[in-house]
């Protein structure tokens, strides 16, 4: 595996991907929704009672609500793929650029690491915008309000840098194989989006009950879930495949 | 440089091609013709390791497609123009270009010669810098074919470098491959352009899952009937009609209205004899020309053939 060679593949889309708009305004909206207006909907809905609470148990209440809320920006690494990872696979089925793509000394695991890349990175770095975004507008909040600030914490760090990117991996896996069976992006935008829900429910479900414990599961799970789809993606996205078997 | 022995090819129940063995000279520009579904496309797929082969052999120069270490080498060395042009609409020319460049590992240096000189011969180097979606087809198609060449090939394979083209973007492509074609690389040509086979291959191969004919297109246009030279006469007379059935050489003698129809092997050397004999007969002649069957003529026979069979 040259990853030089992928690099290559991961630049071109990325200069692609720059140049499409809708791309271009997903990478600016949803962390805008995910980093700060949803978690502002629900801190400053908190009602008078909660915030007229003693401070021992407003504290209590606060973190509550700020652990609640963290898997919120991680959303953004489920949600993103099913959008650009449709143009980068979709887009070359429809510009019909597979072909000479795959003609080059390029092995099937560099062009398909290349092209995930594509994929993962615009959505990771608007994961890590919005989770920053985040953690500023609560920290503000906390402190203005308790003098304390909640975030980092492990469960946080756990969310950011364990959980997100394994759930953007199967995002973006779950997109190639979503690809090899449409034609258009559309289509693969609103399978890919079906096939996000379970993601989608999987990275919330815990934030009801948080502990280390439960992020710690669901990182094993999702984990679990990107290697098996990670072969599954291999095998669907191999030179014989793509030519004889893509729609 | 291009050897296929028993290639073969199946999807499922459906043989794509079948028992194929070609081979094809370095510097040679072979052409590859056959009905649509006749296996062309398929046979270049294998041939560039795109897709594999159910069975049989193929070699590219030294490198053979069965072995894996092999197949990267064969991509490096050979250039594939595929059916559709499949250029990144959304970049440029010369973004376009240097990516696959970059791909094919061309130094940066030789990278960017190549690209100005196969984008100045194709008079594109001006609009270097626009973007893919606003060329016309043809346009386009000379990008592609640039695309094909930017790692200076040894083999190139053209699968409709022509197709869909006005008569002058057709033209600018046939003239780039008899360029190619001096520069003695090895073009295997896919088309359904019997002219263009005609005027650019050494050599013809008809397809139709399996191989049918290989030859020179003037081999290829003799096989079917012999060549005829047509003796247009002011009136034709029992002399002149007796004097050419006696020579040894005319095979068969027609006559149709005006015209003495004559079957012959050679007319180039027996033609001034002919017409010696005719004039000497008391015969008047307006004109000699040639009849030959085209090389359509011989593709739809062998290929009506092929399917009957």
């Amino acid at each position: 595996m040259r990853f030089w060679k992928s690099w290559i593949v991961t630049q071109k889309d990325l200069s692609i991907i720059r140049k499409n708009k809708y791309v271009f305004y997903s990478l600016i909206a949803l962390p805008l929704l995910f980093g700060i207006i949803l978690p502002l909907l629900n801190i400053f809905t908190l009602n008078d009672e909660i915030t007229a609470l003693p401070r021992a148990q407003f504290m209590v209440v606060a973190n509550q609500t700020v652990n609640e809320l963290i898997a919120l920006p991680v959303l953004i690494a489920v949600v993103l793929p099913s959008i650009i990872a449709s143009y980068s696979f979709v887009g070359e089925k429809i510009e019909k650029s597979l072909e000479p793509l795959l003609a080059t000394p390029t092995t099937d695991s560099e062009l398909l690491l290349g092209k995930s890349l594509a994929s993962f990175l615009p959505c990771i770095g608007a994961t890590y915008l919005a989770g920053g975004i985040f953690a500023a507008v609560l920290d503000g909040w906390s402190y203005i309000k308790l003098g304390v600030v909640f975030i980092p914490n492990p469960y946080w760090a756990l969310y950011m840098f364990v959980i997100a990117p394994l759930a953007g991996l199967l995002g973006v896996e779950a997109n190639i194989i979503v690809s090899s069976k449409v034609n258009d992006v559309r289509s693969a935008q609103q399978l890919g989006a079906l096939v996000c829900l379970p993601i989608i429910i999987l990275v919330t479900l815990p934030s009801a009950q948080y502990s280390n414990l439960i992020a710690i599961l669901l990182s094993t799970a999702l984990a679990a879930a990107d290697i098996a789809l990670f072969y599954l993606s291999k095998k669907t996205f191999g030179r014989e495949e793509i030519l004889t078997n893509w729609k | 440089m291009i050897d296929a022995e028993s290639l073969t090819r199946k999807f499922g129940g459906l043989t794509a091609v079948e028992n194929l063995t070609l081979h094809v000279n370095k510097g040679e520009v072979f052409g590859f013709l056959g009905p649509n579904g006749a296996g062309k496309t398929t046979t270049v797929r294998m041939l560039c390791c795109l897709i594999g082969k159910t069975s049989g052999q193929a070699h590219i120069g030294d490198y053979s497609v069965d072995k894996e270490e092999d197949r990267l080498n064969i991509r490096k060395i050979v250039g594939l123009l595929p059916e559709n042009v499949g250029l990144y609409e959304n970049l440029s020319a010369f973004r376009n270009l240097d990516f696959f460049g970059k791909l094919y590992e061309v130094p940066e240096q030789q990278r960017q010669e190549n690209i100005e000189r196969l984008l100045r011969i194709l008079g594109i180097w001006d609009r270097r810098d626009d973007l893919v979606g606003t060329f016309s087809k043809g346009t386009k198609q000379k990008i592609a074919i640039a695309r094909a060449l930017i790692h200076d090939p040894q083999v190139l394979f053209l699968d409709e470098p022509t197709a869909n083209l006005d008569p002058e973007a057709s033209k600018t492509v046939r003239d780039f491959i008899l360029d190619l074609k001096k520069e003695k690389r090895t073009i295997f040509l896919n088309t359904h352009n019997l002219d263009e086979a005609e005027r650019l291959c050494d050599r013809i191969a008809i397809l139709k899952t399996k191989l049918v004919a290989v030859d020179s297109p003037k081999n290829l246009e003799q096989s079917l009937y012999n060549r005829k030279t047509i003796v247009h006469l002011e009136s034709i007379n029992d002399a002149v009609l007796t004097a050419t059935k006696r020579l040894d050489h005319v095979k068969n003698v027609r006559v149709s209205e005006n015209k003495l129809i004559l079957d012959m092997d050679t007319p180039e050397k027996d033609n001034p004899e002919v017409i010696r004999a005719i004039v000497k007969a008391g015969g008047n002649i307006q004109y000699v020309t040639e009849l030959r069957s085209t090389l359509e003529d011989v593709y739809l026979k062998l290929i009506r053939e092929a399917s009957a069979q």
